[in-house]
C-alpha cells in the first residue's frame, strides 16, 4: 500500500515537473516524462487493474491533446459541427482513444524503452523504441508545453486510422449517429469485465 | 523481434488487425473536469480521487489552422466491400470458434520457449522470402543481413529454433515480401481484399502472399497433408503468442471492418515506404 502510494506520487510528481519546466524542457523530456510514468504503472504488479488504468488516464490527459486529435479526426465534419457538437466528440473521442492507447501500450511495449530521438518534419516527431517503434507527434502551445497530437505505431497513425472510418460513418450514418455510435462503444467498455 | 513477428502475423494472418488487448479494463465512467492537469494531478495523488481531467485548453482553445493540412488523407479503394463484409465475417467466426479455442489449449500444453522456438523455426525457413525480395529491390544490405542471420540461426541457433543472431550478434530482422517488391516498383495495391482464412490483404498483396509462399523453405520441406499441417502449426502457434489483439480492436473500434481496413492500408503502405 505504501510502495503504491509512494508510485503514484512519484509519477505524479515527474508529470508536475515536466508540466511546470515545460517551457524549458525538451520534447522529448516532456514525452519521456509521460511514457515513463505509464512504464512505471504498468510494472507495478500491485495495482489492480482498475487503479492502474485510473492512473494511467490521469497521464495522457496531462499529455495528449485532444482537442487538436478530435480536429484532425473529423477534418471537414469538424468546421460543419456545431461548438456543442465539437465539445461532445472531444469528450467522447478522449474515451475512446484513451482505451486503445492504453491497450496498445500494454500489449506491445516491454520494460525497456530507448527515446532514439526526435525528427523534426513539419512537426517534431518522437520515437519511444521498445521491440515497436511507436512514434508521437508533439507541436508546442503558445504557453511552450508540448502536447501530443498523434500516435504512430508500426507505420499505422492512430488518427488517420479514426479518420478514415469516422468520416465513412458519418457519411452513411450522419454526425448524430457517429455521437450515438461512440456513446453505445463506450458504455459497452465499461460494462464489460475485465 | 517477438512482438513484431507478432505484429506482423497477426496483420498477415487469419482475421488479422492492428494491435489492441483484451487486458482493457471496463473504463469506469470518465467525469471530465476543467482544471489544470498538474495540480489537480497532484491534488489527487493524496485525496485518490477517481476523475480524469480534460485540459481546459482543449474545450476553448482556437482550432488549429496547420492541422488541416498536415497529412494527406488515407486512400482506401475498397469497390468489393460487400463481399469483403462477409469474408470478414466468416473470418471472425473462425478465429472465434475454432482457431482461438484450439490456441488455447495449444498453449496450455506448450510451455513459452518452445512457442518461440516453433515461431523462430517457421520464420527462419521464411528467410528466403525476405532475402530474394530485399535483393529484388536493390537492398543489397539488407538481403546480406538477412542471409547471414539464415546462416547463424540455421546452425547456431540449431535449425533455426533460436534468433541467435538477434539476440547475441545483432542482426534484427527486416520483413521484406513480394507485395513490398511489387509496391517498391510503383504497383498499387489495387482494390483492398480479405481473403479467407488469410484475412486483410489487397490484389497486389494477395498475388504477394502466392509467390512468397513459393520462397518460403517449407513449401518444399513437406508435401501435401504434411505442409498443411505445417502452415496450421504455424498460424496456431502465432496465434498463441498474440496477446488478442484481435480480441482488443473488436472491443475498441467502431466498426472492426472499417478499423481493420483502414490499418492495414496504412501499414502496407508504410511498410513499401521503408
Amino acid at each position: 500500500m505504501l510502495k503504491r502510494l509512494f508510485l503514484i506520487l512519484a509519477a505524479g510528481i515527474t508529470l508536475t515537473v515536466a508540466n511546470i519546466a515545460s517551457a524549458d524542457a525538451s520534447p522529448t523530456d516532456t514525452v519521456r516524462g509521460s511514457v515513463d510514468s505509464i512504464l512505471t504503472l504498468l510494472q507495478d504488479k500491485e495495482l489492480d487493474q482498475a487503479t492502474r488504468r485510473k492512473e494511467m488516464r490521469k497521464v495522457i490527459n496531462g499529455r495528449f491533446d485532444f482537442r487538436a486529435m478530435s480536429q484532425r479526426t473529423l477534418a471537414t465534419n469538424w468546421k460543419k459541427a456545431s461548438k456543442e457538437q465539437q465539445q461532445e466528440f472531444v469528450q467522447l473521442f478522449s474515451q475512446l482513444i484513451e482505451n486503445t492507447y492504453i491497450g496498445r501500450v500494454e500489449a506491445y511495449t516491454d520494460e525497456k524503452v530507448d527515446y532514439p530521438g526526435e525528427k523534426v518534419k513539419g512537426t517534431l516527431i518522437l520515437t519511444a523504441t521498445a521491440d515497436i517503434p511507436i512514434n508521437y507527434k508533439v507541436y508546442q502551445k503558445t504557453n511552450g508545453e508540448w502536447w501530443v497530437y498523434d500516435v504512430i505505431i508500426e507505420g499505422i497513425s492512430l488518427i488517420s486510422n479514426y479518420r478514415s472510418s469516422y468520416q465513412e460513418i458519418v457519411k452513411k450514418e450522419g454526425f448524430d449517429g457517429l455521437i450515438a455510435k461512440m456513446k453505445s462503444k463506450i458504455k459497452e467498455l465499461e460494462s464489460q469485465p475485465t | 523481434m517477438k512482438k513484431l513477428f507478432i505484429l506482423f502475423m497477426v496483420l498477415a494472418l487469419p482475421v488479422s488487425g492492428v494491435s489492441g488487448n483484451t487486458t482493457l479494463a471496463s473504463a469506469s465512467t470518465t467525469e471530465h473536469e476543467n482544471g489544470n492537469p498538474a495540480l489537480i494531478l497532484a491534488a489527487t495523488d493524496d485525496a485518490g480521487n477517481d476523475e480524469t481531467f480534460v485540459d481546459p485548453d482543449d474545450l476553448e482553445d482556437e482550432d488549429l489552422p496547420w492541422l488541416d493540412d498536415e497529412d494527406e488523407e488515407l486512400d482506401v479503394w475498397d469497390p468489393l466491400e460487400t463481399i469483403n463484409r462477409g469474408t470478414f465475417w466468416f473470418n471472425d467466426k473462425l478465429y472465434f470458434y475454432l482457431l482461438k479455442p484450439v490456441a488455447k489449449g495449444y498453449r496450455w500444453i506448450m510451455p513459452d520457449p518452445l512457442m518461440l522456438g516453433v515461431g523462430n523455426f517457421f520464420s527462419n525457413l521464411a528467410s528466403p522470402v525476405r532475402i530474394i525480395n530485399a535483393g529484388l529491390q536493390g537492398k543489397f544490405a539488407d538481403a546480406g543481413n538477412e542471409l547471414t542471420r539464415f546462416g547463424v540461426n540455421t546452425t547456431i541457433g540449431i535449425g533455426g529454433l533460436f534468433d541467435t543472431a538477434k539476440d547475441h550478434f545483432n542482426l534484427k530482422k527486416k520483413e521484406e515480401d513480394t507485395g513490398q517488391t511489387l509496391g517498391f516498383y510503383g504497383i498499387g495495391p489495387g482494390p483492398y481484399l480479405v481473403l479467407p482464412f488469410f484475412g486483410p490483404s489487397s490484389f497486389r498483396d494477395g498475388l504477394g502472399l502466392l509467390a512468397d509462399s513459393r520462397m518460403d523453405l517449407t513449401y518444399y520441406l513437406w508435401e501435401d497433408t504434411d505442409y498443411w499441417a505445417a502452415i496450421v502449426l504455424k498460424t496456431v502457434n502465432t496465434v498463441a503468442l498474440d496477446k488478442d489483439t484481435y480480441e482488443g480492436i473488436k472491443k475498441d473500434a467502431l466498426d472492426p471492418y472499417l478499423f481493420v481496413r483502414d490499418a492495414w492500408t496504412q501499414y502496407r503502405q508504410n511498410k513499401v515506404e521503408n
